[in-house]
């Protein structure tokens, strides 16, 4: 698969944009970049050769803010993917495999959490666990479910009724043999890309909480938070808001051209295949 | 029809109790319950009791979120802590506000969309195509605050031409002022609105336009305006009245955030203020109006559907 995704410009243009990212924000600190050292003579100072995205109002480095930013974004997103998916996979596959009354109390359960958009979703988690990384982190997670859900309990679906899955279960395997052995590993492609797709939503997620001060509270870097502190001195340091504004709607857009691109060439391989749902947030 | 209607109200009604049940009991979750999130942390025993007398909260569960449901079915969702004020008030207030927003979104979304969808799919291959499919990734991927942010800098702070802050003036006060503040935060949904559009109904007009009836239209002479204007279009806006109904979700979500970028006095920004102040009253009462009109819209996109396309069985 990884191959042919690479036919597709925009998705090389994404991981390529991507795997730079991913290359400051590891190596951040052996860059000696500080996002919280203080100058304070310096506030609010245009890009330099100094300090390329300028500085904040606390005369703190804007660039090594947006690369500790990245840190954030990207790991929170990390992990809010793999809580979703570790609650949304079982369920799609539960659902799907045996149906029935499984199926209508799990699918009740996902419809409850699509009662709400997904942001607010979040928001109402954060008003209850209050402000935190880790609030942050399993609101935006817990948004994801439905989707993994869905496209999961729709694989699942699909591959019953074909003829391998028939004849492993005529040979005397039991359930759990045929759904975890035979029916879930066929099912991995859609829920990968669905991933990757979740992925650009978390990361959107975890920016918008962010910049409406419910998110991850400062000091620690966040996208998000920059844009909201940003946009206080647009008239002073214009590029404040716009340059981490700008790596933000970057991530997101590589992200979402690498899923897209996914989804086309799972599509191209297997029509049968339901390859992605919408977007959460 | 009107079976297809009530089935739907009937399916809706327990994910509705259910996501209530969950609203509801957030306010229990939070440390000190609700008399102690009134009252402070310097409430003494005493008082704390009477409170809970005063609230009902001595009485059985079930009996305190029936009190709590009866009241918000019949508009009383409480008092707002921060603002001393009924809670169900301070919604209708901002209400029509977000509603404004809203609309003139849809309008702008409309405008930018449709000719993007209808070019594209005119000539589906073309350099021209490839570039409006851009602006569909675009609209559908830059982040609303980030865009929000982009226009006040250019309209506000560099041209000067209109408010970095909306305020609400309703449209039949004064259309001027209206659209002087609503503009920016309109044209910052809208882009992501003409998205939705650009992308999906670009698609399913290009199904359309491969047709037999188009070509027995093109073949007795009709001009292509009309045979894309009167029949492509009108089948094309079929499919894609589902796909609205997905985007509501991102649409509201949207709005929230809009409002905001450029502090406008609607739902979503009230609501974000109530979880600062963690003023919780206030944020259910916000969440559960916005939960129905969310699961209302969807309804609504599914009837017009069902309406509009005779092939939908209403079984």
């Amino acid at each position: 698969m990884t191959r042919r995704v690479l036919e597709y410009p925009g998705a090389v243009a994404g991981l390529l944009f991507l795997g730079a990212l991913i290359c400051f924000a590891l190596a951040a600190p052996l860059l000696g970049l500080d996002p919280l050292e203080q100058d304070i003579i310096a506030s609010l100072e245009g890009p330099s050769a100094t300090y390329w995205f300028g500085t904040d109002e606390l005369g703190r480095d804007l660039f090594a803010r947006a690369v500790f930013g990245a840190r954030t974004s990207l790991s929170t997103a990390a992990g809010a993917v793999l809580i979703a998916g570790a609650i949304g996979v079982p369920i799609g596959l539960i659902s799907g495999f045996f149906g029935g009354w499984r199926d209508a109390l799990l699918m009740r359960f996902v419809d409850v959490l699509l009662a709400l958009p997904g942001i607010l979703l979040a928001m109402a988690m954060i008003a209850v666990l209050g402000r935190s990384q880790m609030a942050a982190l399993v609101a935006v997670g817990i948004t994801g479910v439905p989707g993994f859900a869905r496209i999961t309990r729709a694989q699942v679906l699909s591959l019953r009724a074909r003829d391998f899955v028939t004849a492993v279960e005529a040979l005397g395997a039991s359930a759990t043999y045929s759904m975890m052995r035979t029916v879930l590993p066929n099912a991995w492609s859609p829920i990968l890309v669905q991933a990757v797709v979740l992925s650009s939503v978390a990361i959107l997620l975890e920016a918008a909480l962010a910049f409406l001060g419910v998110g991850i509270p400062p000091p620690t870097p966040s996208w998000g938070e920059m844009l909201r502190t940003g946009k206080s001195y647009l008239h002073e340091a214009p590029t404040y808001a716009v340059l981490p504004g700008l790596v933000l709607t970057l991530t997101i857009l590589s992200l979402d051209s690498i899923g897209r691109s996914m989804a086309a060439v799972l599509e191209r391989d297997d029509p049968l295949t339901p390859a992605r749902q919408g977007r959460a947030a | 029809m009107t079976g297809y209607v009530l089935r739907r109200l009937a399916q809706m009604l327990p994910v509705l109790l259910i996501a209530s049940l969950g609203i509801w009991a957030m306010i229990y979750a939070v440390p000190g319950g609700p008399a102690g999130m009134i009252l402070g942390e310097n409430a003494t025993p005493q008082q704390l009791a009477a409170l809970r007398a005063e609230l009902g909260l001595d009485r059985s569960i079930v009996a305190q979120y029936w009190l709590w449901l009866s009241g918000a079915l019949t508009g009383n969702m409480g008092r707002s802590i921060f603002y001393h004020q009924s809670v169900a008030s301070l919604i209708m207030e901002r209400l029509p506000a977000t509603l404004q927003l809203g609309l003139c979104s849809i309008i702008v979304g409309l405008l930018l969309g449709m000719p993007v969808a209808v070019i594209s799919a005119i000539r589906p291959g073309t350099w021209i195509d490839r570039v409006l499919s851009g602006w569909s990734a675009l609209a559908l991927g830059v982040p609303t605050f980030w865009l929000g942010i982009l226009l006040i800098l250019l309209f506000a702070v560099e041209l000067r031409l209109l408010p970095s802050a909306s305020a609400h003036v309703p449209f039949f006060e004064d259309p001027l002022a209206m659209l002087k503040n609503v503009a920016l935060p309109a044209i910052t949904l809208g882009t992501y609105v003409s998205g939705i559009f650009a992308r999906f109904l670009r698609a399913s007009l290009i199904a359309e336009l491969n047709a037999d009836y188009v070509r027995t239209a093109r073949a007795k002479g009709l001009p292509e305006r009309q045979v894309i204007g009167s029949h492509a279009l009108s089948n094309a806006l079929l499919p894609f009245v589902t796909v609205v109904g997905l985007m509501t979700a991102n649409f509201i979500g949207g709005a929230v955030v809009t409002e905001s970028v450029f502090t406008y006095p609607g739902l979503g920004r009230l609501l974000v203020q109530a979880i600062s102040t963690r003023d919780y009253p206030l944020i259910q009462g916000a969440i559960l109006v916005i939960m129905v009109i969310y699961m209302l819209t969807n309804l609504i996109v599914d009837v017009i559907y069902a309406y509009i396309d005779p092939r939908i069985e209403y079984a």
